[in-house]
């Protein structure tokens, strides 16, 4: 058995409805709550992780050829999250230099590209936001 | 779980040993209750029941030891914060602890600590449960920024925490706490943070007027950060971990940050109508209300969001600390603020969400 969102989902509801109860009034409780809340989250981001990479590269990749750097295209070699997230982070670097440049220029072409800049960094940051954990009826 | 009193001996033996050295005239000190409470991520916190003589017969107290973990949320001194409690203690009505001893010496307990008096009855409030504190929202909000305005009003020339930090200039407010948490930012970020940067670009492009005083900024204060009876009163102002002087919005910006009230827009901090909230603040602070200004500072919150959850993060991701709070924070947390901030500065440039 490999599904690691659904293994994660059951440790996640088994950490915060049956141990943490019996670990009422100690620190290690506390840990307990937090550690199944974050298995959760862990399991919808196993799912999600590799998705929202390639979306984000997909996305920085088109914004700099907009800005004459590259050639837009993906050319994703390896879809490990380590790998994928290096690539990202790359190209984020990237894009951080290219809005402060466009941002000290005057120009519609600079406004209309920074305008896009923000809609790719509120879209990323939405699609990275965790959903609430739910435990309701998943404690057996 | 069986019910232990002292969930940690060898460092009870040790505290009694100096709580008796400490407190005059006490002797045959004991220490019959020591828990460690959760929450704390940015000191070790316990809660200690002390039994001791003096001359006039056996005495119990309630104290609160905060003792410095190898690494926390917030990276300061623990005599800063000792010194925001001395200076709050027993002014204008705020029910900030006592406090009893500072000790920045490892030899005693292992570690820096400080202790305060506990403040018994107190109940906490998780910031994203706030409607437990039902049916005492109002008069609770009520309380919550009557307490922020008067932290602003108290005088701090001479104070505690004038001897301990540094006073800068009512137009460099803005800049040191924007440097200080852009510097923590790239310090601790583990990845690129292009919203993070935007924000300290524009943030440093639109400063905010100065400051109209320079008071007792808290750092933090926040729903979570204090205890209330029950009953509709806050009774205990907590974790000053953060405290400095600086302009007052920087605290009324944090405390009505979005994060701290359930997406409740309509209500400041979740509690009571803007307009009702800001006016007990201004009282209670003499502090006027400028929209411009405040909106600077309501930006900032959420950078300064930013800068401490990338340090918690950093910190759990180094194994400095294996508080679980502190990935939680480096994650969810971090990801709210950064949705919030990016929103807003996109709104900014002219986008349409």
């Amino acid at each position: 058995m490999s599904d690691a969102g659904m293994i994660l989902q059951r440790l996640g509801a088994t950490l915060v409805n049956d141990v943490a109860p019996k670990l009422e009034g100690d620190y290690s409780g506390g840990h307990a709550s937090m550690a199944g809340i974050m298995a959760v989250m862990a399991g919808e981001m196993w799912d999600k992780e590799a998705d929202l990479l390639v979306g984000e590269i997909t996305r920085l990749k088109a914004l700099l050829a907009a800005a004459g750097i590259g050639d837009g295209e993906p050319r994703i070699e390896s879809f490990r999250i380590s790998d994928l997230k290096a690539m990202r982070n790359g190209l984020a670097e990237q894009l951080i230099e290219l809005q402060a440049s466009i941002e000290g220029k005057d120009d519609e072409e600079a406004r209309a590209l920074n305008q896009q800049v923000w809609s790719h960094l509120v879209a990323t940051a939405a699609a990275r936001m965790p959903s609430p954990p739910s435990f309701g009826d998943t404690d057996t | 779980m069986p019910d232990q009193a002292i969930d940690n001996p060898e460092l009870a033996e040790k505290f009694a040993a100096y709580a008796e050295a400490h407190m005059p005239g006490a002797r045959n000190l004991r220490v019959m209750q020591m828990h460690r409470i959760h929450g704390g991520a940015s000191r070790q916190t316990y809660s200690v029941d002390l039994a001791y003589e003096d001359a006039t017969g056996p005495k119990t107290k309630g104290v609160i030891l905060r003792r410095d973990p190898p690494d926390s949320l917030i990276d300061t001194e623990r005599r800063i914060e000792f010194a925001a409690i001395r200076t709050a203690h027993g002014k204008a009505g705020i029910p900030a602890p006592e406090a009893l001893f500072l000790e920045t010496d490892e030899g005693p307990l292992g570690a820096p600590f400080f202790v305060m008096g506990r403040i018994e009855g107190g109940l906490a409030l998780n910031p994203f449960q706030i409607d437990a504190v039902e049916p005492h929202r109002a008069d609770v909000g009520r309380d919550f920024f009557r307490h922020l305005g008067s932290i602003a009003s108290l005088d701090i020339e001479g104070s505690p925490i004038a001897e301990e930090t540094d006073t800068p200039p009512a137009d460099q407010c803005w800049k040191r706490e924007l440097d200080y948490w852009a510097n923590e930012i790239r310090t601790n970020a583990r990845e690129p943070q292009p919203v993070a940067e935007a924000a300290i670009r524009y943030l440093s492009a639109n400063p905010p007027p100065p400051a109209q005083k320079l008071s007792l900024v808290h750092g933090d204060f926040r729903s979570g950060n204090f205890l209330h009876d029950g009953a509709g009163r806050i009774n205990a102002i907590l974790d000053w971990e953060m405290a400095h002087i600086g302009d007052p919005y920087e605290d009324l910006a944090w405390a009505t940050d979005l994060l701290w009230c359930g997406n409740d827009q309509e209500r400041a901090a979740g509690f009571i109508p803007w307009p009702e909230a800001i006016g007990i603040w201004q009282e209670a602070s003499g502090c006027s209300f400028d929209p411009e200004a405040f909106e600077w500072w309501s930006l900032f919150a959420h950078l300064k969001g930013l800068g401490i959850w990338l340090s918690s993060a950093r910190a759990y991701a180094d194994a400095k600390n294996d508080d679980p709070i502190l990935a939680w924070s480096g994650w969810f947390t971090h990801a709210a603020h950064e949705l919030m901030l990016a929103g807003r500065l996109a709104s900014k440039h002219g986008v349409k969400l």
